[in-house]
């Protein structure tokens, strides 16, 4: 490196560093809270203070993020199904690859957990995770709505808020439990109540992991010493791996359970009592021979 | 209720997620899901014509390698039928043509006599034709002039009767 490349490379450095200072002396006070960060927390948990009007009903901004995921979904939907599927030809595009993996890779889920009876198991898993992987990346585009008191409300993931992660773990509990009812009747409403935990653990489970990750991003913007580049993996990068992690687990969970209470009974042929005394006089007789 | 959980948000939740459901379901998965079974189907078809197709050649090769193994007999057994087949169209050939010899020269012979026949009739009816000709000839030679005089005297007589009246 040359003399005069150095004192460019040091000029540059120099700018830099001034002017993040610049920045972190201007944007001191910026991202103050008049409340304490306790305060921020349960707020973010319970919802108590931000209720959004919905036609008069006071709701979580959860609710309203879960309508707004929903009609996105719908819409893409609906213009992939006008526009796209009609073209599909038999060497896909890229676009056409993506759709076909997606469906795919739930129908394949379903087919692999529950090979007995896959059909409704393929679109529900394949509507839970496409509605869990959008609803967890909607975090990231930060709707603006106003609370009923007046102030504005970031939209949060749908998940995030408890009623709808207990709404879907429920549900798939209910999945779980028609699968078994259809398959194999009052043995399969045995098998799936053996697994009564299972709609509180996927509630709660999915209800805690984005909510961590929520906490986790108001706690770095909370700090002014922390909204510098960590925003950036924490923002992003957990919201990300929470929508791919999110999405496999509740799939995954329901689409192994439903395989299990919807695999049929098979009834093992009952021996009689001399074939049984048959049995094990030649399990003696092949003791003796190897002594 | 603790935690803020409200039973009737949980079921505008799952309003919401069944609506999703049944929208996804219709304008996604099941178009996509056929889509992909048809052309599992198509493709399927295509393996399976191919394997009927190398099942059909497999299986002429081998009628033709069995064909091929035994050519040498078929050759030796073809010459010896086309050796047998020429030598009876030759004889066949060879009495062929003698019986049409025989028959032409009979036909010549019936066409000569007739011939002969024919004009030795000819010849005769001729000659008496010219014996009748040359006796009318000489008969017919004196008596001519004399009817000659008589038809100009006969005139003459005619043509003074006239011009009396």
């Amino acid at each position: 490196m040359t003399k005069k490349q150095t004192c460019i490379f040091l000029t540059v450095v120099a700018a830099v560093i001034a002017a993040l200072i610049v920045g972190i002396v201007l944007t001191d006070g910026l991202y103050q809270k008049e409340g304490s960060i306790q305060d921020a927390m349960q707020d973010a948990v319970l919802h108590e203070g931000d209720k959004i009007s919905l036609f008069g009903l006071p709701v979580n901004p959860g609710l309203i993020s879960a309508f707004v995921v929903t009609g996105v979904i719908l819409v893409f939907a609906a213009i992939v199904r006008i526009f796209v599927i009609p073209r599909f030809k038999f060497v896909p595009g890229k676009f056409q690859m993506l759709l076909e993996q997606a469906v795919g890779m739930f129908d394949g889920l379903a087919k692999s957990n529950s090979p007995h009876r896959n059909h409704f198991l393929g679109a529900y898993v394949f509507a839970a995770g496409a509605y869990i992987f959008v609803s967890t990346l909607f975090e990231l585009v930060g709707v603006p709505a106003v609370s009923m008191a007046g102030q504005s409300v970031i939209l949060p993931a749908p998940l995030s808020d408890i009623n709808g992660a207990i709404s879907l773990g429920c549900l798939s509990y209910l999945v779980i439990l028609g699968g078994g009812i259809v398959s194999n009747g009052l043995r399969g409403v045995g098998r799936t109540l053996k697994e009564f935990s299972l709609p509180i653990s996927m509630s709660f489970r999915m209800f805690g992991a984005l909510l961590s990750g929520m906490l986790v991003t108001e706690l770095v913007y909370y700090y002014l010493a922390l909204s510098f580049v960590l925003p950036v993996i924490v923002g992003i990068l957990f919201t990300v791996l929470h929508a791919v992690i999110q999405a496999y687990v509740l799939t995954m969970l329901t689409s192994l359970f439903y395989g299990e209470v919807s695999e049929l009974h098979v009834k093992k042929p009952k021996r009689s009592r001399r074939a049984r005394g048959k049995q094990e006089e030649n399990n003696k007789s092949e003791t003796e021979v190897t002594v | 209720m603790p935690l803020n959980i409200d039973w009737q948000q949980i079921l505008l939740h799952l309003l919401n997620f069944v609506i999703l459901f049944a929208g996804l379901w219709l304008l996604l998965y099941k178009p996509v899901r056929s889509f992909m079974q048809k052309r599992r189907e198509h493709y399927e078809k295509m393996d399976a014509d191919a394997e009927k197709k190398n099942a059909e050649a497999e299986e002429k090769r081998a009628a033709y390698e069995q064909k091929l193994a035994g050519a040498e007999d078929e050759i030796a057994e073809k010459r010896r039928l086309a050796e047998k087949e020429t030598a009876e169209y030759s004889e066949r050939m060879r009495r062929e043509t003698d019986e049409l010899a025989r028959t032409i020269v009979a036909d010549a012979r019936k066409d000569a006599a007739r011939i002969k026949a024919q004009a030795t009739k000819e010849a005769r009816a001729e000659i008496a034709s010219i014996v009748t000709d040359a006796v009318e000839k000489i008969v017919l030679e004196d008596t001519a002039s004399e009817a000659f005089d008589q038809f100009l005297d006969a005139a003459d007589d005619a043509q003074a009767e006239k011009k009396d009246e």
